[in-house]
């Protein structure tokens, strides 16, 4: 079937009824490494025909065009390699086709609340019948059980419930948070990790499996080595950019309107190396040394850096051997001559958006063959003829009683 | 049982951490000087390296006898150069995995990095914080973990396909991969995002907000207007011409958050999460590390494993975030160090 790619997943079917952020990433890695992926899509999953508001990624091209559900920036970076099947399954004919393709699935995943699909009565009760085989993943914010189960969760109110927004800010007691939504992108690689693990124990044991995924526990986890320090006595806290272990370690101004640097000495070697090229500071300073004078160090380098431009001052750090970077807005990221060298942004989907790539690299996957997002219900003659058989006129029948579509109902 | 070695820092280790608890044989090499970690070395121990067999630094001829008997290896190292100088592209293991800063090729392949150059370098700093303050840098290991469950995936699809390869992960680009939006926007509507504090920015009222006895999160995207006027007792709201949709209420975002404020400021955590779950609205409240850890949710999940340190004392360590088949969550033992790679494998 179009759409796969070459890599190892090749072969391995997915369903994927993800929306939003978590659960699409998590599935586009999974493209990228070959497996055949088919988005089934909601009507309105796309958002309606008139949007209320611009997406926050803004339109592909600039202009919401004659189908702005198909140019919804964000949601094309994140489901290129896929073919989409727009499938009503509020229709009872609807959810029969769904539990046709289960039965010839590999994997199905969704991330919608916590008893979405069993209201549906789409659980995974109904799903093993049709295919005991299935790797069935869901991924609700809270997971499927426990007292927050029924909770509203969305990335950024999950991220203060895992203990992060303890440490991000510029002092204790000056909670801050990320305003990134990142228990997403955890939710997102873990999703595509166990993915690949209930596979490989499908091959080793057989049968298929119910792989859960809360976006919580996602962020907890990331937390895990304060949450153990903290039992050993420890209090870990914010400390701006500082860190508990490295000094200097921080962000420095530099000339332009909010241009910076980061930089970090990790052992002694870097500090003498750093002091070669900030000649105002003292060489003969240990970590317990340079941590207590913290204040008196970053004046002086930041003295260093303000005038300077922050990609020459990153340049000349490397060049000493010091670990410094540019704080990198886009323009600087699509610029930067590493991810150029290593073609890491691809322009494969329309008007030439560059897209974040695979960073994956190893033999035989070749981002040349990615395809962009495909229009809503582009694939739905191909999916329903090439997965399951279905004639012309069964498929003309499911599109004549609207549980097929190929745009957003009026 | 599948045989992982594991040799370099933090990202090594985590990768090599999912491998344990997916049942893998995992002897874990100590190169050397150890990466400052955010906690003391005995924390990260009992974090990463639990249910692993360790030893010690080795020469090459060695290293690469070890690695002849994994299945896998998962190597980490501070450049291109580095990867090389262990002898990697020499050792015979059917799967192996390379993790660097930037990558094994290109002209940054020898650039030194800690995670907050990479943080700085892949977009992430330039977002957070407050406007008109320096950028911050995100604390912990996010860049080294997230890293490392890309290669665990990839090295995973491999085994599945019955593959031998060779990965490069550059820890920049396993970054940029998961970013929001922040090169789209640019290039569908040419704005270069900044930092807006906690603001979520796009979605109104989005932000972290005071109230008596601590700090929540609330983010009221377009559909949960409604239900949140009721949330904070002013549905009078509704009517209001400053907040009809989205784009008004970025317009009147100050008027918005000052009403937000006082509403919430007189309740408790308490109340505002009953109240939020009667509404159905998205909160989230500020939880200390000893929040977390007496958290009712996650005890009810049984979601902490018991782990033993080399003295013998428990800890309990977080889980990883998914569960197949509602599996219990085990019990681990940090092990001692062997000194010698004789009779690993």
């Amino acid at each position: 079937m179009s759409g796969a790619v070459d890599g190892p997943l090749h072969g391995i079917k997915i369903l994927d009824l993800t929306h939003v952020w978590a659960g699409p990433l998590s599935v586009r890695f999974l493209a990228d490494l070959g497996a055949q992926v088919v988005k089934v899509e909601a009507p309105y999953g796309r958002g309606p025909r008139v949007y209320p508001m611009a997406p926050i990624g803004g339109w592909l091209g600039g202009e919401p065009g004659t189908e702005p559900w198909n140019v919804n920036a964000i949601f094309n970076k994140l489901h290129r390699n896929r073919r989409s099947l727009c499938l009503d399954l509020k229709q009872t004919h609807g959810r029969e086709t769904l539990l046709a393709l289960v039965g010839i699935a590999d994997v199905l995943i969704e991330n919608f609340s916590a008893d979405a699909m069993s209201r549906m009565g789409l659980g995974y009760d109904v799903l093993k019948l049709a295919n005991p085989q299935l790797i069935y993943v869901t991924m609700p914010g809270f997971g499927s059980t426990g007292p927050y189960r029924d909770r509203v969760a969305f990335g950024p109110t999950v991220e203060p419930m895992s203990g992060l927004s303890c440490m991000l800010g510029y002092g204790p007691g000056e909670p801050r948070n990320s305003a990134m939504a990142l228990m997403d992108p955890i939710g997102a690689t873990h999703g595509a990790a166990a993915v690949v693990t209930a596979l490989r124990q499908r091959e080793s044991e057989g049968g298929g499996a119910y792989v859960e995924l809360s976006l919580h526990e996602g962020g907890v986890a990331f937390s895990g080595p304060w949450l153990i320090e903290r039992q050993m006595g420890g209090n870990p806290m914010s400390t701006g950019n500082r860190h508990p272990h490295m000094a200097p370690h921080g962000v420095y101004p530099c000339a332009g309107d909010d241009q910076w640097v980061a930089l970090a000495c990790e052992n002694d070697d870097q500090w003498e190396a750093l002091c070669a090229v900030v000649e105002t500071l003292e060489r003969d300073m240990t970590l317990p040394l340079r941590r207590q004078n913290e204040d008196e160090i970053d004046a002086r380098i930041a003295a260093w850096t303000a005038p300077r431009a922050k990609q020459n001052v990153a340049d000349h750090l490397q060049n000493a051997g010091v670990p410094a970077g540019a704080v990198n807005a886009a323009p600087d990221m699509l610029a930067d001559a590493q991810v150029r060298e290593r073609n890491f942004f691809v322009a494969y989907e329309r008007f030439a958006t560059p897209m974040p790539g695979n960073p994956i690299h190893m033999a035989g996957l070749d981002p040349g063959q990615w395809s962009p997002c495909p229009a809503l219900g582009e694939h739905n003659d191909e999916v329903l003829s090439q997965w399951l058989g279905y004639d012309v006129d069964r498929i003309h029948a499911l599109r004549a009683t609207g549980v097929l579509l190929d745009e957003p109902p009026d | 049982m599948e045989r992982v070695l594991e040799i370099g820092g933090v990202a090594a280790g985590y990768c090599g951490r999912i491998f344990v608890r997916a049942g893998a044989d995992v002897v874990r090499v100590e190169a050397g000087m150890r990466d400052p970690a955010w906690v003391s070395d005995t924390a990260m121990d009992v974090y990463l390296h639990a249910g692993k067999r360790s030893v010690g630094q080795m020469s090459a001829p060695l290293l690469q006898e070890l690695a002849a008997a994994a299945d896998v290896v998962v190597c980490e190292a501070s450049n291109a150069d580095a990867i090389d100088a262990l002898g990697f592209d020499g050792w015979s293991t059917p799967l192996k995995l390379a993790i660097t800063p930037f990558g094994r090729t290109g002209p940054k392949r020898n650039w030194q990095a800690s995670a907050n150059v990479i943080l700085a370098m892949g977009g992430y700093t330039q977002l957070m914080g407050d406007p008109g303050r320096a950028p911050l840098s995100l604390p912990g290991h996010y860049v080294e973990f997230q890293t490392a469950t890309l290669g665990y995936m990839a090295l995973n699809a491999c085994q599945l396909d019955g593959q031998n390869n060779t990965i490069d992960l550059a820890m920049l680009e396993s970054l940029m991969a998961l970013s929001q939006f922040t090169t789209v926007r640019w290039h569908c509507v040419s704005e270069v995002r900044s930092r807006h504090g906690s603001d979520f920015w796009f979605v109104v009222p989005s932000n972290l907000f005071a109230c008596s006895d601590g700090w929540v999160y609330i983010n009221v995207v377009p559909n949960f207007w409604d239900p949140f006027t009721v949330f904070i007792n002013r549905p009078e709201l509704l009517m209001d011409p400053r907040f009809a949709d989205n784009d008004l209420r970025m317009q009147h975002r100050d008027a918005l958050h000052a009403i937000t404020a006082a509403a919430l400021a007189d309740l408790s955590k308490q109340e505002l999460v009953a109240r939020a779950e009667e509404c159905r609205i998205p909160l989230g409240v500020v939880q200390s590390f000893d929040d977390v850890l007496a958290d009712p949710h996650l005890a009810a999940r049984d979601f902490f494993e018991q782990v033993q340190d080399s003295e013998g004392v428990t800890w309990r360590s977080p889980g990883l975030p998914f569960q197949i088949n509602r599996e219990s969550r085990r019990s681990r033992t940090v092990q001692a160090r062997a000194t010698r790679s004789g009779g690993i494998w």
